[in-house]
């Protein structure tokens, strides 16, 4: 797998790379900016590139507004988002239309080391790995009662924001300490309340739960 | 007689009757005593300057006599001009004032006509009343000087007054401005700084906890910093949403509300007429306004429509917030509170209306010229 990584804050950039390049991924490109990010995309064609929110020279989103414009001119370009921030908004702009080989994780996920190179493979892969915080965010809105999430308890929640990270039910069950059996209750209960047809297809599962994200918007 | 009586004599006030009615009636047609009894001494006034005149006639004329009967009765009707003048003054030192001139006046009069009957009569001579009119102007002055001083220590008072209002204004509003712009450099630090630090910190940890798995106690140990590590991150990142929403700052008003108005699922309609960039205070402010009318309409209003209008027009940022649900909203309750505060830090006005059963409705308006 070849990444770009877009990152300014060296000390975070360079233990990304040592990560990546500790588990045999190639990173080709390091830059420091939105309009690196995209001469490094035109430049070394990767799989994949991991891309902070906040980017010199405005430090707003202009990581983000790179990101989204590398996607549109390489489509098959995975691109995974670090955010310091659980804002919905951005995550929504991010997905946009098209949600294969898309993540928004929050900066700190790439502690979970694991866990983190599991979901640069997933995007990479064309997959959607969407941070769970973000989730629990869009599900439950702030003092609505009026939102059909808010029939959702806190176990199916839970079940929800993993499913929208792309788990599998068994890892979703391990995760949570819990049977598979019990996850596929959890899920079927879900949909009947989301009115969302169930499926077996895990990826299609996060489909239809960015389909409603993209709904509440 | 009637004609001519009031041609000299009543130009303030004119006979209201003639004929029999001509005296009396005047009482009865509103005039007080006094007026009454000016109004009668003039007319007295004009009938002996006549009947001077006559008798002089009929007395074989001579030295103009007259003369100084018609200067004395001349200056009654003056004396009774001039104070009226001076009683319409506003009350107080410039009636006061005013009385002192009309005095001043009506004795440089007699001083002055004197000396012309004299000239007139009895040939050249000096212009003596000059020193007598220079100690009257100058009284007068000094009387004036002194009864109006208050009023014009009063005026300065008043312009230094609000030379220090417009002062104490200008400079709150420099130091909400300045405290607002470094309050978003604080929290841009603390993304950029503290937060971003410490993501690296986990990263090492995660990379130290991929060496150590055969060791539980040193994993154990590790994993335990990288937990608070995160704590540390998560609260962070609600300090620096408290300080500004990442969308405010980045996308402005408009974007920041409609993300908050979608996030709490009322179907609030948005209308927005602002133009170009506004203070960091008055967007934080018009945001946290929004964000708490958004939350009271959610948690207790029950309502089927929601609504929130920003217009920036006059140099004044006017929010609105309104619902058609429960109304009933306590202004005095602690977080109204804290946004009236919040505003009028701001020099501006935050108004509720909440009538029990029909709606609320919030408008908070935000100078910001």
């Amino acid at each position: 797998m070849r990444v770009v990584i877009a990152e300014d804050l060296a000390l975070l950039r360079e233990g990304l790379v040592a990560l990546l390049r500790e588990n045999e991924i190639d990173v080709v490109a390091q830059v420091e900016d939105g309009p690196g990010l995209l001469r490094a995309i035109a430049g070394h064609k990767p799989d994949l590139a991991i891309v902070d929110v906040r980017l010199p020279p405005t430090y707003s989103d202009e990581g983000l507004l790179a990101a989204i414009e590398a996607r549109r001119r390489q489509p098959a370009l995975g691109v995974l988002v670090l955010s310091q921030y659980v804002e919905t908004t951005y995550a929504s702009e991010l997905i946009g239309g098209d949600t294969a080989g898309i993540g928004y994780l929050l900066k700190e996920r790439v502690g979970d080391v694991r866990a983190f190179l599991d979901a640069l493979q997933r995007v990479a892969a064309g997959g959607t790995v969407l941070d769970r915080q973000v989730v629990a965010e869009l599900l439950v809105p702030p003092g609505g009662a009026t939102e059909p999430m808010s029939g959702l308890t806190a176990r199916e929640r839970e079940v929800l924001a993993l499913m929208a990270e792309g788990r599998s039910n068994t890892a979703i069950a391990e995760s949570m300490i819990v049977t598979p059996g019990a996850v596929e209750k959890h899920i079927t209960s879900i949909f009947a309340k989301l009115e969302l047809p169930a499926c077996n297809d895990d990826h299609r599962r996060v489909l239809a739960v960015l389909a409603y994200l993209r709904v509440s918007r | 007689m009637s004609g001519r009586a009031r041609l000299p004599i009543d130009l303030s006030q004119p006979p209201r009757a003639a004929g029999a009615r001509r005296w009396m009636p005047a009482l009865a047609a509103g005039l007080s005593i006094g007026e009454y009894a000016r109004s009668l001494v003039r007319r007295l006034a004009f009938l002996s300057a006549v009947l001077v005149a006559a008798i002089w006639a009929l007395d074989g004329q001579g030295y103009f006599w007259p003369a100084w009967a018609w200067l004395g009765l001349g200056d009654l009707v003056l004396l009774d001009f001039s104070a009226g003048w001076a009683w319409r003054q506003p009350r107080g030192a410039v009636r006061r004032v005013a009385c002192v001139w009309a005095l001043v006046g009506v004795a440089a009069v007699i001083l002055v006509f004197t000396w012309l009957l004299t000239w007139l009569l009895a040939g050249a001579q000096t212009f003596w009343p000059a020193w007598a009119l220079l100690g009257l102007a100058t009284s007068g002055s000094a009387y004036s000087l002194i009864a109006l001083q208050d009023r014009v220590l009063v005026a300065h008072g008043r312009r230094a007054l609000r030379a220090r209002i417009d002062m104490l204004t200008r400079t709150r509003r420099q130091a909400v401005d300045a405290q607002a712009a470094e309050l978003r450099r604080i929290e841009r630090d603390l993304h950029d700084g503290a937060q971003a630090r410490l993501v690296a910190l986990t990263l090492q940890l995660g990379r130290a906890e991929l060496r150590v798995q055969e060791q539980p106690e040193i994993r154990g140990l590790i994993l335990d910093a990288q937990r608070e590590a995160h704590h540390a991150i998560a609260e962070l990142r609600d300090l620096a949403r408290g300080i500004v929403p990442p969308l405010l700052a980045d996308r402005g008003l408009v974007a920041a509300v409609e993300s908050l108005a979608a996030r709490y699922g009322l179907g609030t309609s948005i209308e927005a007429d602002t133009h170009g960039s506004l203070a960091p205070a008055v967007e934080s402010a018009a945001y946290f306004v929004i964000a708490e009318a958004l939350t009271n309409t959610a948690k207790h209003a029950c309502a089927k429509r929601s609504w929130i209008s920003l217009t920036d027009g006059q140099r004044m940022l006017v929010v609105i917030v309104g619902d058609d649900g429960l109304g009933g909203a306590d202004p005095s309750g602690s977080g109204l509170a804290g946004l009236r505060a919040r505003v009028e830090a701001l020099d501006g006005s935050l108004h509720i209306d909440s009538p029990d059963g029909d709606g609320t409705l919030l408008e908070a308006r935000l100078p910001c010229g």
